[in-house]
């Protein structure tokens, strides 16, 4: 109860403080919030770059790279693009209990049975059918297709508001460049953040797909490759891959345990001993399968610019706090007569203290308020510098959390040593 | 001003016994000139990375990207037709000088890309890494005049080096500069066969990847587009100089008259691909400067703070000082005196800071080593900002009535 | 050396006009030790601090040592304070974080002497004051009596035409204060014109001429000593008052 009563008696000496002196606890409240809002929205893109897209089984999916190429050119690294016939030999081990092949392509899509002719640019993810389970992509309608070469699509739901706004479209059939498919699934909204499935070519913060085409069909329709392809031989476009040494497609497999997976490791590696015992594997075998967040990790998703940037916040905050611990202790300075009568009057070290961080820590909540405000103000602002870093501009509820946290601490902080030092003016000293 | 009427030593006495303030300012000093002088590289790095020749027309060179969006373009005679119907309008239109088609733009990072070799030396790609990853650019023939490319040797592809598509014949090529350096040194390359055709010319550089040396600028044409129409993305058309606006506003309508389904991505020059760019770089470097004005801003509150805490203190002092008979300028002076000296301490503080900073950076983005004229910048616009946030509290300071001085506290 | 006609200084609050002094009219001549008393509130602070050039007045004339101070700028009041006029506070007003030899310093830096002239000067007050042998003490490490001799040197060290001293031993024991007003009396027989604000009447008594100030106007003076003496040296600066060796105080480190 008595703690209760001296709580509210502190805020309230520490309201009169802020009265007492509005312009510079203005100043204190704005200069942490500007050091708070600042880091903290470059936290908030760091957080979005390195976090786990899948937590609930990102220990389980490897992405296979294999080192196939069909020369001694010294390519050494193993390939995160494979061909054809390594692909299927994936798709057709039963070690996995899913896998996914597949190849990004794009394509201009409009539903058939609109009048209209007006088609909108799609992305596509040309893949075998486990894609979906291996993903958890969620399904709003539908499901997804059985076999790889069905003329049958997914679409996302962007593209479904799009052009069926958001209404259930399994069963209608688009037109896909020239060609019909039947959706047959429809997707909920997904938000991969960083996108595990396709994180080369700096498509690490893409949005996931438009549309989700079976992969023998996409490559019969000829969909072109839209990312990195390498080849030995020329070759006229998709259609022509399947039997060259063209190098196009990820592969990922689900395995849920070492045991597995080192069936599977065995697996890659037989298959590439067939290879050399038949002369069309120069270079020494080396598959690797890589989880999600080791592959993410290997592929250095995390935008250096924005590192380089949160370490120049960080220093502003210190800069900050700096600045708010010197104007306090000019504040403290000119109450130390106030101090003085109190202590005579029988306060404690201890009660002066407590008064002391109880105004810190109420600047410290408003600053913290003040700061979401401006993080979320610095990141838009960092999105129209960086216009890249947009699907990643996204304040978490933990971030607002260590936001208005890291205000708290900085604010308290910054009064410690004005505290320290006003309890050390003697009594008798102020009050002669 | 006269200096004589101060005592830097007691000056600097009364510095040391305030350690915790002065120390602070000190260290946000510190911080800011570092931030600010890094800042400033940052700033002129790009400057200087956007200020490159780029070998090419630029201000001249429009660039209109598109794809076309219906099934029937699966067709390739009939995309080609309707591309060379486009390229023939385009051509019409008052202003424009020439017109071509190809599948990449120079100023951009990787791309299409085939090794290279002289046909009897494959072993050269293993002595230069660059020979592996040659820009591999699909041009029609009028390229080299809409582009702007000077001919150093032989000459630019004509209609001769198309060949029919079905045709297994070696293709004529024209490569850069640096690339018939990097094949075939001093000698001409003029008739030399390649893994990827036989030379007949060769242009002055241009900048092709700018992530790669000046010297690396590999890459080599092709009049191969017509057969590979699917990935035909980009119109380039050299404007006639001052009439860039007006073509500009008409390439869309042309393309769209010659056939309606085609998505029109961008209409841009080759300066603004430049730009482009380097939007991240530009970008990266503008946020900086965002935060060091912040920065400033609260260094100079500091500043400010700082001086009206110790003229609040020093009141007194002043009172005597100015009844002994210092003048008001004498104690403006001695005020700003004493914040000039932590500046000072502040700048020198902050080099090591620059430095170190500089050095933590570059752990993440590259960018030059910071030098003494940057800094003597930065510090002087650390003084400036210094003084004028100090301003005030000197005036009020030196504002102070000497009569203070009889006062019993 | 200093001449007072019907000067009035007024304290204007909100509602209420103060008249600090009325009609206020001094004459001080060269060498005399004048003594300035009256209760507390009666105005002779004000007058010292107009005496000083610290404070301005409303009405009336003031000249000193032949200057007519009214309209002067804030800049040549400086000049004036800093050339002819040495100060002896109360509280002494040394600046802590200084040394003995830099307190007597500072105001020399303000006429712009040469360093080696102001070194000379100063090592010469302080010799008068019996303190040469702690130049590089802080204030803090004196007693107050020592602190209020470091104080006389810095008033000396200018070579001031007149010394004003407001109660220059009323923070002092009796012993301290003893030793200040010998220096005082010392420094007027060597020919120092010196004005003190005192409410001690023993001092009062001691000097040559003893003023009174009632509600801002001078009351009576009666005259204590014959003045015979310091008519012959008129003009004299008090820096040629040869020094008097005073006992040392010890104080406790």
């Amino acid at each position: 109860m008595r703690s209760v009563s001296m709580l509210a008696y502190n805020l309230t000496l520490a309201m009169q403080s802020f009265k007492r002196a509005p312009s510079l606890y203005f100043l204190v409240v704005l200069t942490l919030s500007i050091g708070v809002g600042l880091l903290c929205a470059n936290l908030a893109l760091v957080n979005s770059m390195a976090s786990d897209p899948i937590p609930e089984k990102s220990e389980q999916l490897f992405h296979v790279s294999m080192n196939t190429w069909p020369n001694d050119d010294p390519q050494a690294e193993p390939f995160h693009i494979l061909r054809y016939r390594e692909a299927m030999k994936i798709v057709s081990s039963d070690i996995p209990k899913n896998s996914a092949v597949f190849y990004a392509s794009g394509v201009y899509a409009r539903d058939s049975a609109s009048p209209s002719l007006k088609r909108f640019d799609s992305s596509v993810r040309a893949t075998t059918p486990g894609f979906f389970s291996l993903t958890n992509a969620p399904f709003a309608y539908g499901s997804g297709f059985i076999k790889s070469s069905v003329m049958e699509v997914v679409i996302g739901h962007e593209l479904n508001q799009k052009i069926f706004t958001g209404e259930n479209s399994v069963g209608k059939v688009l037109e896909l460049d020239g060609e019909l498919l039947t959706i047959v699934g429809v997707l909920k909204p997904w938000r991969l953040r960083p996108l595990f499935y396709h994180a080369t070519e700096g498509r690490a913060f893409n949005l996931t797909d438009d549309i989700y085409a079976p992969l023998e069909t996409s490559i019969d329709l000829g969909w072109s490759i839209h990312a990195r392809s390498s080849s030995t031989v020329s070759y006229k476009g998709v259609k022509f891959t399947r039997d060259r040494d063209v190098f196009y497609l990820q592969a990922w497999v689900e395995l849920e345990n070492s045991v597995k997976k080192q069936a599977f490791q065995y697996y890659l590696d037989n298959y590439s001993q067939s290879l050399k015992d038949v002369g069309e594997h120069p270079l020494a075998i080396r598959n690797e399968l890589r989880d999600v967040n080791a592959w993410l990790l290997e592929q250095n998703i995390v935008d250096q610019k924005v590192l380089a940037f949160t370490l120049a916040s960080v220093l502003f905050l210190c800069v900050c706090v700096f600045n708010a611990s010197s104007l306090l202790l000019s504040r403290f300075h000119s109450a130390k007569f106030e101090v003085g009568l109190r202590r005579a009057i029988g306060a404690s070290n201890k009660n002066i203290l407590m008064q002391g961080i109880t105004e810190s820590a109420l600047l410290g909540v408003i600053a913290g308020l003040l700061s979401l405000l401006l993080s979320w103000l610095f990141l838009k602002l960092s999105t129209k510098f960086l216009p890249d870093l947009e699907n990643l501009a996204v304040l978490e509820p933990k971030l607002l959390l260590l936001g208005v946290l890291l205000a708290l601490v900085t604010a308290i902080f910054s009064a410690l040593y004005p505290l320290y030092r006003g309890n050390r003016y003697t009594i008798s000293a102020e009050l002669k | 001003m006269n200096f004589a009427t101060l005592n830097i030593k007691g000056l600097i006495k009364s510095l040391l016994l305030r350690k915790f303030t002065t120390g602070l300012l000190i260290l946000q000093l510190a911080i800011t000139l570092g931030l600010l002088v890094n800042s400033a590289i940052l700033a002129f790095d790009t400057r200087e990375k956007m200020s490159q020749p780029t070998g090419l027309d630029d201000e001249n060179i429009l660039i209109v990207s598109t794809h076309p969006t219906s099934g029937s373009y699966r067709d390739l005679d009939y995309y080609r037709s309707i591309v060379n119907e486009d390229l023939s309008k385009l051509n019409q239109l008052p202003g424009v000088n020439s017109v071509s088609i190809t599948n990449q733009l120079p100023i951009r990072g990787r791309g299409m890309l085939s090794n290279t070799h002289d046909i009897d030396n494959p072993e050269q790609e293993k002595a230069d890494k660059y020979l592996k990853d040659v820009k591999y650019t699909l041009a029609g023939e009028h390229l080299a005049e809409a582009m702007g490319f000077t001919i150093i040797e032989g000459r630019f592809l004509n209609k001769s080096d198309e060949l029919d598509f079905d045709s297994e014949a070696k293709n004529n090529i024209v490569i850069t500069e640096s690339l018939k350096k990097g094949l075939y040194g001093d000698e001409s390359a003029i008739g030399r066969e390649t893994n990827n055709g036989i030379i007949v010319g060769v242009i002055k550089d241009i900048m092709l990847d700018p992530t790669l040396p000046r010297d690396k600028q590999y890459g080599l044409f092709m009049n191969t587009i017509m057969k590979y129409i699917f990935i035909g993305r980009f119109y380039v058309i050299n404007v006639e100089p001052g009439q860039m606006a007006n073509v500009r506003n008409q390439v869309s309508d042309t393309i769209l008259a010659v056939q309606a389904e085609r998505d029109i991505f961008d209409v841009f020059t080759m300066s603004e691909h430049l730009k482009n760019f380097y939007r991240d770089d530009q970008g990266l470097s503008d946020l900086f400067l965002l935060l060091c004005g912040l920065m400033i801003f609260v260094t100079a509150i500091s500043s400010y703070a700082y001086s009206q805490f110790h003229i609040s203190r020093q009141k007194k002092y002043i009172g005597i000082r100015r009844a002994l008979g210092a003048r008001k300028q004498d104690i403006l002076l001695y005020v700003l005196t004493e914040n000039w000296l932590v500046y000072t301490i502040g700048c020198a503080l902050g080099l090591v800071m620059a430095l170190g900073f500089n050095i933590l950076l570059s752990q993440y983005i590259s960018l030059s080593k910071p030098d003494m004229m940057l800094f003597l910048l930065a510090s002087a616009v650390i003084f400036v900002a210094g003084t004028l946030a100090t301003w005030i509290p000197a005036v009020k300071t030196s504002n102070i009535p000497p009569v203070i001085a009889t006062r019993t506290v | 050396m200093l001449k007072m006609n019907n000067i009035s200084r007024i304290y204007q609050s909100d509602t209420i006009q103060t008249h600090a002094l009325r009609d206020f009219s001094l004459n001080v001549n060269a060498g005399e030790f004048v003594a300035v008393t009256g209760p507390s509130g009666s105005g002779k602070s004000t007058f010292l601090n107009v005496a000083g050039l610290l404070d301005n007045f409303d009405r009336g004339q003031y000249e000193l040592d032949g200057v007519s101070v009214q309209g002067l700028k804030d800049d040549e009041l400086s000049r004036l304070r800093n050339e002819k006029i040495g100060f002896i506070f109360q509280n002494y007003n040394l600046i802590p974080d200084y040394s003995i030899f830099d307190n007597v310093d500072m105001p020399l830096r303000y006429r712009g002497f040469s360093a080696s002239e102001r070194k000379r000067r100063v090592e010469e007050a302080l010799e008068k004051v019996g303190l040469a042998s702690r130049l590089k003490y802080l204030p803090s490490q004196l007693s107050g009596g020592q602190q209020q001799r470091v104080a006389i040197a810095r008033a000396l060290a200018g070579e001031p035409k007149i010394l004003l001293a407001d109660e220059p031993t009323g923070n002092l024991d009796s012993l301290m204060a003893r030793q200040v007003m010998e220096i005082l009396h010392d420094l007027n027989k060597g020919g120092a014109t010196i004005i003190m604000v005192t409410h001690d009447p023993d001092q009062a008594r001691e000097v040559s001429r003893n003023v009174q100030v009632i509600d801002g106007q001078l009351a009576d003076f009666r005259v204590y000593a014959p003045l015979d003496r310091q008519a012959e040296q008129t003009g004299k600066n008090t820096s040629a008052v040869a020094s008097k060796n005073v006992n040392e105080e010890v104080v406790d480190a």
